[in-house]
Formats: structure tokens, C-alpha cells, sequence
């Protein structure tokens, strides 16, 4: 059965190799596009981090996105 | 509800939604896999090789619908400049691009053992080739004009140009000669399909678009923090 699944009767190598490309292209592009979006996240945070003590605490209390990035990024660290 | 679109709120909606997505995407996309690969039986004249439908036209399908709401959008942000389209649309473009790139490889895979070539410069294969040239234009347009103005209008107009190709690829099968078959699914009229060709056909489609939702939710949140980075350096 294992045999007959590998192979599909001679069609194997097409449609195995139709899948494997298809769902590596979208892992990598999922791996991408979440190092990318971390990558801003840990930028963003790092930029907040910096501001003086009163342009934080501003940022955090009038950004919902700052406030939320911040703890998530906290989180991870 | 104008509040409710709003960026903030609208990066909370992301954050959930990616959850949800991401808790159902795996068991879903296993069951699909197995119907697509396993459970689902070979065609009666091509046999086993049928199963490559099953990446090929959802990809295909994801590939004409991004474009198509990437054109309305463009269309609409013409008129309307509102701002959010356009992170939509530039948060659209490369899944519509890769699935684009993945119907057009997957089905010169298919083309081998049921055509005996790779290639034919048929009018549904050209003008999806044609449609991913668009894409490629919709993207440079963005990423190389550097005045935002100018990107905007330049890709809108790409996208605008490059929609009147998607009724070419849809009904290419049926004005020219084409190597490629007729649709076998149809909105108007019966399906020639069966349905334990359809269920699973449908069920990879709806796993596909989850993925879709799961990269545009991570390009959208992305564009969303570079644009509350760009507002934080003029404090």
C-alpha cells in the first residue's frame, strides 16, 4: 500500500513533486514573512525603549499597537 | 464604524484572527492532504496524475482572486484615496504573485505525463504567465518609485491595465484552441466533476485561503508597525 502511495502508479514523481514544491514555497514564505514582521516588532519596541521616560509612557498610554507590541515583545525576551 | 477600522483596532482584530487560523490550519490542512493524496479516487484517463489538481487550480484560483481584489481596490483607492487600501493591496500582492508562479509551475508538471511536454505557448498557460507579469509590475512599482504619490498611482494603474487579462484567462479555454481543458467547474450550470473529486478540491482550496489569511495578516500587522515606526521618529 506504502509502494502504491510513493509511486501512484508511475505518476509518483509528478504529483509528489507538485506537492513538495507548492508546500515548501509556502513554508518559506511563511518563515519570511514572520522574521520580517518580528524583525519590525523588535525594531519598533527597541525605538520606544529609547524614548525618554514621559515620550514612552505617552506613546504606550495613546498607542494601543505600542502598548501591545511592547508586552509582546517583553514577552519574548 | 469608521473607529472600528481603525488601525489600532484593527491590529487587535489580527492578533485573534491569527490565533483562531493558526489553531485550525494544521488539523485542517492533515485532513485535506489525506483526501487529496489518499482517500480521493484516480481519474478515470489520467489516472493518479489528477492528484497535482489538487495544488494546481486552488493556486490558481487564489492567484486570479488576489488580483482581481487588488484591481477594485486599486480602483476604489483611485476615487476614494483612502490610505488602508493600500496596505491591503501591497499586503496581497506577493501571495497573489507566488500562487500566481505555483499554478504555472504545478501545471507544467501536470503538462508532462498528460500532454508529453512541459510547455506550450497556449492561451490559458501565456496568459497566466502574462498575469504574473502584472504582479511583478503591481510590486516594483512600489518598492522602486520612492515619492508614495507617484508608486500609488503608477501600481494602480498597472493593476487596473492587467485586470482586463483575467476574463483573457478565464474564458481562453473556451475562444481559442487550447491544450489546456475546458473549466470543469462552473458557476452558471452543472459541474463535470465528481464529488469525490469537488470535496476534496474545495477542501485544499479552503486550507490554501487560510494560509492566504495567515501571510496577509503578517504583511498587514508588518505594514501596520513600519507606519507607527515612521509616526514615532517625527516625535
Amino acid at each position: 500500500m506504502i509502494q502504491n502511495l510513493i509511486s501512484m502508479n508511475g505518476y509518483g514523481i509528478f504529483v509528489w513533486s507538485s506537492f513538495a514544491i507548492t508546500f515548501f514555497v509556502c513554508g518559506v514564505v511563511y518563515y519570511k514573512t514572520y522574521k520580517t514582521l518580528k524583525k519590525y516588532e523588535r525594531e519598533f519596541a527597541k525605538e520606544i525603549n529609547e524614548l525618554s521616560r514621559e515620550q514612552k509612557a505617552s506613546v504606550i498610554e495613546n498607542s494601543k499597537i505600542a502598548s501591545q507590541v511592547i508586552s509582546s515583545y517583553s514577552k519574548t525576551i | 464604524m469608521f473607529k472600528f477600522f481603525s488601525l489600532s483596532n484593527t491590529f487587535i482584530w489580527i492578533e485573534k484572527l491569527t490565533k483562531f487560523i493558526s489553531s485550525i490550519f494544521f488539523i485542517l490542512l492533515l485532513v485535506a492532504l489525506s483526501f487529496a493524496l489518499i482517500l480521493s479516487p484516480p481519474d478515470y484517463l489520467q489516472g493518479d496524475s489528477v492528484r497535482i489538481m489538487y495544488v494546481h487550480v486552488p493556486a490558481a484560483w487564489i492567484g486570479l482572486a488576489s488580483f482581481s481584489t487588488i484591481a477594485l481596490l486599486s480602483l476604489a483607492n483611485f476615487i476614494f484615496k483612502i490610505k488602508n487600501i493600500k496596505l491591503v493591496t501591497k499586503s496581497i500582492a506577493p501571495i497573489g504573485l507566488m500562487f500566481t508562479c505555483l499554478a504555472i509551475v504545478t501545471g507544467a508538471i501536470w503538462g508532462q505525463p498528460t500532454w508529453g511536454t512541459w510547455w506550450a505557448w497556449d492561451a490559458r498557460i501565456t496568459s497566466m504567465l502574462v498575469l504574473s507579469l502584472f504582479y511583478i509590475g503591481f510590486i516594483l512599482a512600489n518598492k522602486l518609485i520612492a515619492q508614495e504619490d507617484k508608486a500609488d498611482k503608477v501600481s494602480s494603474l498597472i493593476v487596473i491595465i492587467g485586470f482586463i487579462n483575467v476574463p483573457i484567462i478565464k474564458y481562453s479555454v473556451d475562444w481559442w484552441n487550447t491544450l489546456h481543458q475546458p473549466a470543469s467547474i462552473k458557476l452558471t450550470g452543472t459541474s463535470t466533476i465528481h464529488s469525490s473529486m469537488l470535496m476534496p478540491l474545495f477542501l485544499m482550496f479552503f486550507v490554501l485561503l487560510l494560509y492566504c489569511a495567515l501571510i496577509f495578516l503578517m504583511k498587514y500587522k508588518t505594514e501596520i508597525i513600519r507606519i507607527k515606526k515612521k509616526n514615532l521618529k517625527r516625535l
